[in-house]
């Protein structure tokens, strides 16, 4: 029951990586959609904190130290949670 | 001599590893059947072993995602025609971008070859807080790892001790999958081998990891050995697993393990120099104004500073000419020296500064780091008309030439997006244009300022670029392809100070590059446009004998000329500039050869000290039509500037776009309706012009 209600508030926690704000340090909880084979070599994968520099229709995110350009459709199919 | 190859992810600093391991022996061929350049060098270790160090392509990983990645997959699986399976691999890493370039270890490793990895950047991981602990990393990888430090040259010579017979143990692989998808490697690996396929584990795993590699046709693949894979990965997909998923998962895994125990990252939190730099370069507003302030002032400098070099060309061309005039004695052959070579030849080389100027600029911003700045703040525009800002770059290549242009698609990931850029390329203005543009913009507004010509060219570039995302935009439902790969992912490297040796090696080959065509290709056109204008040679005693002008009409040349006509005069041409028009389909340049060698024949008087280039406006500017109006008005000149903006006078690209597209009916395609285009829109600027003057 406890379970129960911790997993929804982690789930709750959750949200796209283009929805979080900028400035934000996020770690990436899963990848849904056609490109995350594409996404997970490039360097975003589960686990991985990344955080959020700047938004627009292109955002910028820092993953491990490298800036990366990436287009909100992208940005859609990766979960994150704060941190 | 056995081979090594060299693999790392873009930006892992491959390149410069490889300069540092080879030196000055290297060479630079092609694979078969693909235009993927083959560089390799020559290795010597400190034990007096030689090897051949091949530099493949970098990728972020072997499912390849362009024609350059792939000929990294087929070479390191041994599958590509006419190379052999290396015998070892160094894979190069950025040490402060462990997670991220890992992944592509573990491919390596899959392959069952020696693999030394060389963790270069060390210096710039140290500087990020990382610390690192290289003798774990080491020992859980399975295989030697040298820190390195390529651009300083620290840790080469540890590199190459590393390399030596015999090669390292080849590592086991580490990560480990669902179960199901374990067995499915075995089976596949069993039957592969009895198929005598060569490295059966390497292309098994490879074959369950990505579902592309066996399903599409590629060349480099058996359709047997695809079918057996297919249906081992269906037996595996029936079970509720996605094997590609699984092992994906399984390296990520892998890799995140072995940075939690080999590596601690302090705390980066904080916004980096380049960041604040970003914060202005990448502004919605700002951004773009400086963009557009930063490429005005790139065409106003190749205006006016180039302005000085380029005199001292034309002043060593008019002085050649002159010695070699005084030198020779009167006849065909001085004609053909002085008319013909040094005319055709000089009136294309004096714009070599030029070129070499727009070429440094490109420079500057691809070393800095602007170049994907650029690529990021035109994907806003370009995303409008169906392009990806990845085009941006061969896009931008295209205005030094469109080969290196078209050529440097082949980093794009989406063939849809590859193939429409390919398409437009030759209306990005190249630098065989500029000679022209040159010369009759300099016509056009004889007496303005730099500052006005500038503005002028930079128009034409912004004409032939804002057409060209028009048509993309009404060729793109055309094109067949997914959308879904066209996203826009793209590593934003750190500003750093440009490098420019690297740029001035870059332009000094592109210079020979320009100096050799000047003298093979151009200097046999203008030998032929010479002896085509100088022969039959009238007989003595005619009127033509007497009149040089006439006698160039009586020409093979004006003959032509004439036969063009009825084509060119719609557009406010003479037969002068339409068999030059002709001539330049060969190559661009030699529109300005063409007249300058029709024009030389005219020996009327000019001012002794006028330097040659001026002496040939002059020339043009008195051509007059047989009722005495002049032939070059401003709306003549400006409806030649169009069509050289839409015409596409280039063979070789036309041939690197069949190569590349591997159709003709693209090519020849795109040969027609661009110079169908160029017709066209000369035809409307003269014709509407002429009702308003």
């Amino acid at each position: 029951m406890i379970a129960d209600i911790a997993g929804d508030l982690k789930i709750d926690n959750a949200t796209t990586l283009s929805q979080a704000s900028a400035g934000c340090q996020l770690r990436i909880r899963q990848l849904e959609g056609k490109a995350c084979k594409r996404l997970r070599e490039i360097g975003f994968c589960e686990e991985m904190e990344i955080s959020k520099i700047s938004d627009g229709r292109n955002m910028i995110c820092s993953v491990c130290g490298t800036r990366m350009a990436l287009s909100r459709k992208l940005a859609d199919q990766v979960v994150v949670e704060m941190v | 001599m056995e081979t090594i190859a060299l693999v790392g992810n873009p930006n892992s600093g491959k390149t410069t590893l490889f300069n540092a391991l080879t030196g000055a022996n290297q060479k630079t061929g092609n694979y078969a059947g693909v235009t993927v350049s083959r560089v390799s060098g020559v290795l010597r270790t400190p034990h007096g072993n030689k090897f051949e160090l091949l530099d493949l392509p970098g990728c972020y990983s072997l499912s390849p995602n362009s024609p350059d990645e792939r000929i990294t997959r087929d070479v390191l699986l041994g599958d590509q025609e006419g190379a052999d399976l290396p015998e070892a691999v160094v894979c190069v890493v950025d040490a402060s971008n462990l997670e991220r370039h890992l992944y592509l270890v573990f491919q390596v490793i899959d392959l069952g070859l020696p693999v030394v990895v060389a963790l270069n950047k060390v210096d710039l991981a140290e500087k990020q807080g990382i610390r690192m602990n290289v003798e774990l990393l080491s020992e859980e990888l399975g295989l030697p790892v040298v820190p390195c430090q390529a651009n300083k040259g620290k840790g080469v010579i540890d590199i190459k001790h590393a390399i030596r017979h015999p090669f390292p143990h080849v590592a086991s692989r580490s990560w480990s999958a669902d179960k199901a998808v374990e067995k499915a490697i075995d089976d596949l690996a069993a039957a592969l081998k009895s198929d005598g396929v060569k490295t059966p584990d390497a292309h098994a795993i490879h074959l369950l990891a990505d579902s592309v590699y066996r399903t599409e046709t590629q060349p480099s693949m058996d359709r047997g050995v695809q079918k057996q894979a297919m249906d081992v990965a269906d037996s595996v997909i029936r079970e509720g697993v996605a094997p590609e998923e699984s092992i994906s998962r399984a390296r990520t895994k892998r890799v995140q393990e072995i940075c939690k125990v080999a590596t601690r990252r302090q705390d980066t939190g904080g916004l980096t120099r380049s960041d604040r730099i970003d914060g202005v370069l990448l502004h919605p507003i700002l951004g773009w104004m400086i963009f557009a302030a930063l490429m005005l002032a790139v065409f106003w400098t190749i205006f006016r500073v180039s302005e000085y070099p380029m005199g001292w060309v034309d002043s060593g061309v008019g002085a050649l000419s002159d010695w070699v005039s005084a030198m020779m004695s009167e006849g065909d052959v001085r004609d053909l020296m002085v008319d013909g070579i040094i005319a055709g030849v000089g009136s294309v080389v004096i714009f070599l500064p030029q070129i070499l100027m727009l070429l440094f600029f490109i420079g500057l911003m691809e070393t800095t780091g602007y170049m994907s700045r650029a690529a990021f703040l035109m994907d806003n525009i370009m995303s409008k008309v169906g392009l990806s800002g990845k085009a941006f770059l061969p896009l931008l290549s295209s205005y030094a030439c469109a080969i290196p242009g078209i050529m440097a698609t082949r980093t794009m990931d989406s063939a849809k997006q590859r193939l429409l850029t390919i398409m437009i390329a030759p209306w990005m203005s190249c630098t065989a244009r500029l000679p022209v543009y040159a010369l009759l913009i300099g016509m056009l507004l004889a007496g303005q300022g730099a500052m006005v010509q500038a503005l002028v060219l930079a128009g034409l570039y912004l004409l032939g670029t804002v057409t060209a995302f028009i048509a993309a935009w009404l060729l793109a439902p055309k094109v067949k392809g997914t959308e879904e790969t066209a996203h826009f992912i793209m590593e934003m490297p750190a500003y750093t100070v440009p490098d420019f040796k690297y740029i001035i090696r870059h332009l000094l080959e592109r210079a020979w590059f320009f100096l050799y065509k000047a003298g093979t290709v151009i200097m046999g056109i203008c030998i032929i446009l010479w002896a085509l204008q100088t022969y039959p040679k009238p007989k003595e005693g005619t009127p033509a004998a007497e009149d040089a002008s006439l006698a160039l009409e009586q020409s093979y040349m004006g003959r032509i000329g004439h036969g063009i006509e009825p084509v060119v005069k719609p557009l406010g041409y003479d037969w002068r500039t339409g068999t030059a028009l002709v001539a330049a389909f060969a190559a661009r340049e030699v529109f300005n050869s063409s007249l300058a060698i029709s024009y030389s024949v005219d020996e009327e008087e000019y001012e002794e000290d006028e330097d040659f280039l001026a002496q040939l406006r002059a020339q043009m500017a008195a051509a007059t039509w047989p009722d005495g109006k002049p032939v070059y008005t401003p709306l003549t000149t400006l409806s030649l500037l169009v069509f050289f903006v839409y015409a596409l006078q280039c063979l070789p690209t036309t041939a690197v776009v069949k190569r590349e597209t591997g159709s003709w009916k693209w090519a020849l395609g795109q040969l027609g309706a661009m110079s169908a285009f160029a017709w066209l829109a000369a035809f409307a600027v003269f014709q509407i012009g002429s009702l308003f003057i």
